[in-house]
């Protein structure tokens, strides 16, 4: 629906004029290619960096890029004559140039490929747009800070959550063993002063260096201009780089040994890093930026550099790939590979969303932005130019929005609360399971994330519920709750039915468990548990009244059996919800489903706890199988009422509790003077507050339609049904009618007939 | 003339012993051609877990004990499909006035869930084994999955194949119906109207077995009921909703065995320890996404969304009757899905005091007919003067 409406030939007029993507996919296809050789340069040029030194390796790059330059580009045959002025700028322009690669360079051999690739090569638009939002006033809106905090956050987690631990092993001494000269000496001290490891300290580096780049590309726009075009400027520049190293190489490979046994060997390596780093990226980044925008450009682009590092990184030290190696290089020794480790997974996500939030185009309000639909169910767009314009939704906002109305009613507020809490237990855990490395507390933290997608599921709910009918839902969204409770009654269902599955499996092989662990971490997540037992509990003897459900034991029984009162009354509740209220009186399904998910966990916890103290006393290696089948089956029970109450609700019953006062008001609406009959009434209850109810009446014809619909409809309405429609049908009526449904077919079969015909089709043909 | 209604408490059935109970299931699901299938490719299913069971407990081997566990949990897809078929016929009551059609549309929500439920938990053991590789014994992963492969293959062929000699076998029943009332044989046409847009069979199958279902019931009335029986009775549920969700199962099923076959030959040909769970995200991805369609739509029915087939038609639906001579003003309109292919539809017109209510009936009724809903409620209001 919105994506048919927001492609409107309205809002495409008014959008800015864009070049249709069958063009472009082929630059957009060159792009990702380049960029997926780039990646794999710098894979490449890091294992090389370990036995080139790092300023012969950039010059050789530089020397080798502007020989070939110089074939392509000519820049002293062709265009106008560079004056001495120029030539100054170009010798200076080449130095920031060769300072810039070598604090690159040297920050891949510090931090490894991927990490660089993640923080180095940040497109310009990307890093401006960032370092505009930081340090100016009008950064470009909301979601240009939202992609400015998610860069920040990928840093950070670059820096704090990265175990790298071959880099913590190794960071007392050097990992180049000694110093090969006073530039990279001066470095290390620098970075050991700061007092971080070593690939924290590249990260800051190349974040400088980063920083210094893209003002290094500004800078440049102007010299590029005088000596005409950036092609012919990069051209020169790598010439005269290549010279300024020139002294610096022939000094250094005159006072220093060579580590290099071949450089015959190293040929083939250094084209390929020539060709994708220097050159076909440089090509290509040109070409594109000249067809798309640039935005689009650096979006695609860091995108596929991003995803091919951290894929290559996960392949770069497999056996197979350096298999594959060993045919083109000498072996090497067993290498000081950076790992993978889930920190840089998460900052390269991170990363990936940041640049793509922060390049793209701010000025979305162009288009028209969908205000809604207005009641006929035309789309309504906002065209107010510039002055109105909202780009996106403050995140702020729109978080203080959803929490007002969260905390609006009582429901959806416990849940909030609960949902808070057990954030909060996860994240505690998730953080120390990164912290402290270890495996078994992040995955529980996990499971415990997924615990809270129940939490999540049962707040939405309770929000949708209350959102307004529309034309395509026109009963409103009420049974977004029966839904959630059903969908968490059957996710439980689920899970004891694997827990049993894997108890019983346990029960005929008891597994050694290591029971240290196990204890703080279910003792932490039964205590949340309890308190969200008794948050949703007192609720739900609120809504319930009276019901002896206080007996929340300390044991394991006491616990079993509060729960089974639990069910029950809901069950009972059911039965006779009539006698207090029609209204919403009693727990409904969404916060039933989300209590009894609750309670499962607490099980859970407090059978770990039971089983982890019998293990110990008695060793008793049974108990813990024994446990989770008990629990299992007590999941498996109490899930049973709630999901049997949802399915009736789903599969459109007349309200149980309803079902007698309805019978009741059908014999009076017989009674009616006038009324012949009734037939197909159909009650059922769509959501907690709406009963809907059809019928349709046969009446004399000699009586007024209007009375008896009125009289019905009070009678219904003290019945409980409050979405109502009756259909009152006279007898010739109901004769021609009768004639009609024989042919209902005849009826759709001419409609087609007559839509392919064109025929004005009113509808009168038929009579 | 007119039909009365009847209190008809007769229908509930009294209290049989269990045996006869067993055997009416048993024939009721024999009769028709859909939970034939089902239950057939069920029993496959359970004698292949079983033997993989006992085996495996003879064998004393977990690996397998847990796979056929695993098959256990799978054939419940296959359990409620079977469930919700013969639910479906079942006729309606006091209680249910619908009938229990709806059972089939709750069927493919149950079965989207729990494939959204086992992809997510393939993916997530992916991920972690991704982060950490594990020692995969694949001697004897390729019999296992190969013999699954092919009990899923044998699955995927009968509900398709099955449903296309189906279509064929339903022409000639429908039309022998169609002695005794002429709209069965409609119903048949419409069944395979339906069924253009439905890649697999079964679909016009389980019309015939609905229309049985209405037959029968309509006996109980007038012969004069009869035909406003057909109007109003979902005369053609067909299973679509079962039938898809199983059918998903069963592909998921089969891709799990083809991602374990290739993973495993890569994993003894290339020593890719990666290709397990790269295999395996990349399955559970696809039944993510191939699950959703089927559960957007199921939802929408189990919302009372308005039928999506119908959003176009309903607006201009709205405006003739509009233009109908002595309508002022249309409200609370209605519409929704019962199940694949009824609709229903609540509207209330409030018109001038002095109108012929009945043409206006009639009118509203047969525009609304025209787009498809079967079954429409007309509450008209006269205005005060």
């Amino acid at each position: 629906m919105e994506e048919k409406y927001s492609s409107n030939v309205l809002s495409g007029k008014l959008g800015m004029v864009e070049v249709p993507d069958s063009r472009l996919t082929r630059y957009i296809v060159l792009l990702i290619l380049s960029k997926i050789l780039k990646a794999l340069g710098i894979f490449e040029s890091y294992d090389i960096l370990k036995v080139v030194h790092i300023v012969q390796f950039i010059f050789i790059l530089k020397l080798g890029s502007a020989v070939i330059l110089l074939v392509f580009q000519k820049p002293f045959s062709s265009g106008k004559l560079i004056s001495k002025r120029q030539w100054i700028k170009l010798v200076k322009h080449a130095v920031l140039s060769c300072v810039i690669s070598l604090l690159g360079f040297f920050g891949l051999t510090l931090c490894g490929p991927l990490r660089t690739l993640l923080v180095f090569e940040h497109s310009d638009v990307v890093v401006i747009a960032l370092l505009g939002v930081l340090f100016t006033n009008s950064g470009g809106g909301p979601s240009k800070t939202r992609g400015a905090a998610v860069f920040i956050i990928a840093v950070i987690c670059l820096l704090l959550f990265d175990n790298d631990q071959l880099m913590a092993k190794m960071g007392d001494h050097h990992p180049e063993g000694h110093h090969d000269s006073a530039l990279t000496h001066f470095l290390y001290t620098t970075i050991a002063l700061l007092g971080v490891a070593d690939h924290k300290g590249g990260v800051v580096l190349l974040v400088i260096s980063l920083c210094l780049k893209v003002a290094f590309h500004t800078a440049a726009r102007k010299l590029s201009v005088e000596i005409g075009g950036a092609k012919r400027l990069y051209a020169l520049d790598n010439l005269v780089s290549a010279a300024v190293l020139l002294p610096w190489v022939v000094v250094l490979s005159a006072t220093t040994e060579s580590k290099v046994y071949s450089w015959s060997s190293l040929i083939f390596p250094f084209g390929m890093i020539i060709f994708s780093v220097m050159i076909l990226e440089f090509y290509v980044e040109s070409i594109c930026s000249a067809k798309m925008e640039a935005p689009r450009c650096a979006r695609y682009g860091s995108f596929a550099l991003f995803l091919s590092a951290v894929l290559l990184a996960n392949f770069w030290t497999h056996p197979l790939t350096d298999q594959l190696r060993s045919m083109s290089k000498p072996a090497q020794q067993v290498s000081t590979e950076h790992v993978l480790s889930g920190g840089v997974i998460v900052s390269a996500i991170f990363f990936i969303m940041a640049s793509s939030i922060l390049s793209s185009p701010s000025k979305k309000g162009q288009k028209g932005t969908l205000v809604g639909y207005s009641p006929e169910g035309t789309p309504l767009y906002n065209f107010m130019g510039d002055a109105l314009q909202h780009t996106s939704q403050s995140l702020p906002r729109f978080i203080k929005d959803s929490l007002k109305q969260i905390l609006e009613e009582y429901d959806s507020r416990q849940i909030f609360y609960f949902l808070c809490l057990n954030l909060a237990f996860t994240f505690v855990e998730l953080f120390y399971g990164v912290w402290t490395n270890s495996l078994g507390l992040i995955s529980d933290g996990f499971h415990m994330l997924f615990d809270c997608s129940a939490l999540v599921l049962g707040l939405f709910a309770a929000l949708m519920t209350r959102w307004k009918a529309t034309r395509i839902f026109s009963y409103g969204y009420g049974r977004v709750e029966i839904l959630s409770g059903f969908i968490n009654g059957l996710f439980l269902m689920v899970i004891a039915f694997f827990v049993f599955v894997e108890s019983v499996t346990r029960v005929l092989d008891p597994p050694n468990i290591n029971t240290d662990m196990l204890t703080p971490v279910s003792v932490g997540g039964l205590l949340v548990n309890l308190v969200g037992i008794c948050a949703f509990s007192h609720a739900h003897s609120h809504g319930g009244k009276s019901c002896p459900s206080s007996d929340h034991g300390h044991s394991h029984h006491g616990h079993s059996h509060g729960e089974h009162s639990h069910g029950g009354h809901g069950h009972s509740h059911g039965g006779h919800g009539h006698s207090h209220g029609s209204g919403n009186g009693g727990m409904n399904a969404n916060m039933r489903g989300v209590f009894l998910h609750v309670l499962a966990d607490t099980l859970g916890s407090v059978g770990v706890i039971i089983s982890t103290i019998l293990i110990r006393q008695f060793g008793w290696l049974i108990a813990d199988p024994i446990c989770s089948l008990f629990i299992a089956t007590l999941i498996f029970l109490s899930v049973i009422p709630l999901l049997k109450d949802a399915c009736e609700v789903l599969l459109l019953r007349t309200p149980p509790e309803q079902e007698k006062d309805l019978n009741c008001a059908l014999e009076k609406i017989e009674k009616i003077e006038g009324v012949l009959s009734y037939r197909d009434p159909h009650f059922w209850r769509h959501s907690a507050t709406i009963i809907a109810g059809t019928i349709h009446l046969q009446v004399m014809s000699d009586v007024v339609e209007q009375r008896i619909i009125q009289q019905v409809t009070a009678i219904l309405k003290d019945a409980g049904v409050n979405n109502l429609s009756i259909q009152v049908e006279k007898e010739a009526y109901f004769q021609h009618m009768s004639g009609l449904s024989t042919g209902f077919q005849d009826v759709l079969a001419m409609t087609q007939q007559m839509a392919s015909m064109k025929y004005p089709n009113d509808g009168t043909l038929i009579m | 003339m007119l039909p009365l209604s009847i209190k008809d408490d007769e229908y509930k059935p009294a209290k049989f012993n269990l045996l006869l109970k067993l055997s009416g299931w048993f024939r009721s699901i024999l009769a028709d051609k859909t939970s034939r299938n089902l239950f057939f490719f069920l029993c496959l299913n359970l004698s292949f877990a079983f033997v993989e069971l006992t085996y495996g407990i003879w064998s004393n081997s977990l690996g397998l004990i847990s796979d056929s566990f695993h098959m256990f949990f799978d054939c419940t897809a296959l359990l409620a499909g079977l469930a919700a078929s013969v639910i479906s016929r079942w006729r309606s009551n006091d209680s249910f006035s619908y009938g229990y059609v709806r059972a089939e549309v709750l069927a493919g929500f149950v079965n989207g869930l729990f494939l959204i439920f086992t992809a997510f938990f393939i993916f997530s053991e992916g991920v972690e084994r991704a982060l950490e590789p594990p020692d995969v014994h694949h001697e004897r992963l390729l019999p296992v999955s190969v013999a699954g492969l092919l009990v899923n293959l044998v699955g995927i062929f009968v509900f398709q194949h099955g449903g296309h000699g189906h279509t064929h076998g339903d022409g000639g029943h429908g039309h022998s119906h169609s002695l005794f009332n002429g709209s069965l044989s409609h119903g048949h046409s419409h069944g395979g109207h339906g069924h253009s847009h439905e890649g697999h069979g079964g679909h016009g199958h389980s019309h015939d077995k609905h229309g049985h279902g209405g037959h029968g019931h309509s006996h109980g009335g007038h012969e004069d009921s009869h035909c406003q029986n057909e109007l109003q009775r979902p005369g053609e549920g067909s299973s679509k909703q079962i039938l898809q969700g199983v059918l998903l199962h069963i592909i998921a099923d089969t891709l799990g065995s083809v991602g374990v076959i290739i993973s495993a030959l890569l994993m003894q040909k290339y020593d890719l320890m990666i290709a397990d769970p790269i295999c395996s995200m990349l399955i559970a991805l696809l039944i993510g996404v191939s699950v959703v369609p089927l559960l957007k739509e199921s939802i929408g029915i189990l919302m009372q969304r308005t039928p999506p087939s119908l959003d176009n038609a309903l607006p201009e639906c709205y405006q003739r009757v509009q233009q109908l001579q002595g309508v002022y003003n249309l409200q609370e309109p209605h519409f929704w899905t019962l199940c694949t292919d009824v609709y229903i539809g609540t509207l209330k017109l409030l018109v001038a005091p002095d109108t012929d209510t009945r043409w206006i009936l009639s009118q509203t009724h047969n525009i609304f007919t025209q787009v498809g809903v079967r079954q429409l409620y007309v509450q008209i209001d006269i205005a005060a003067m």
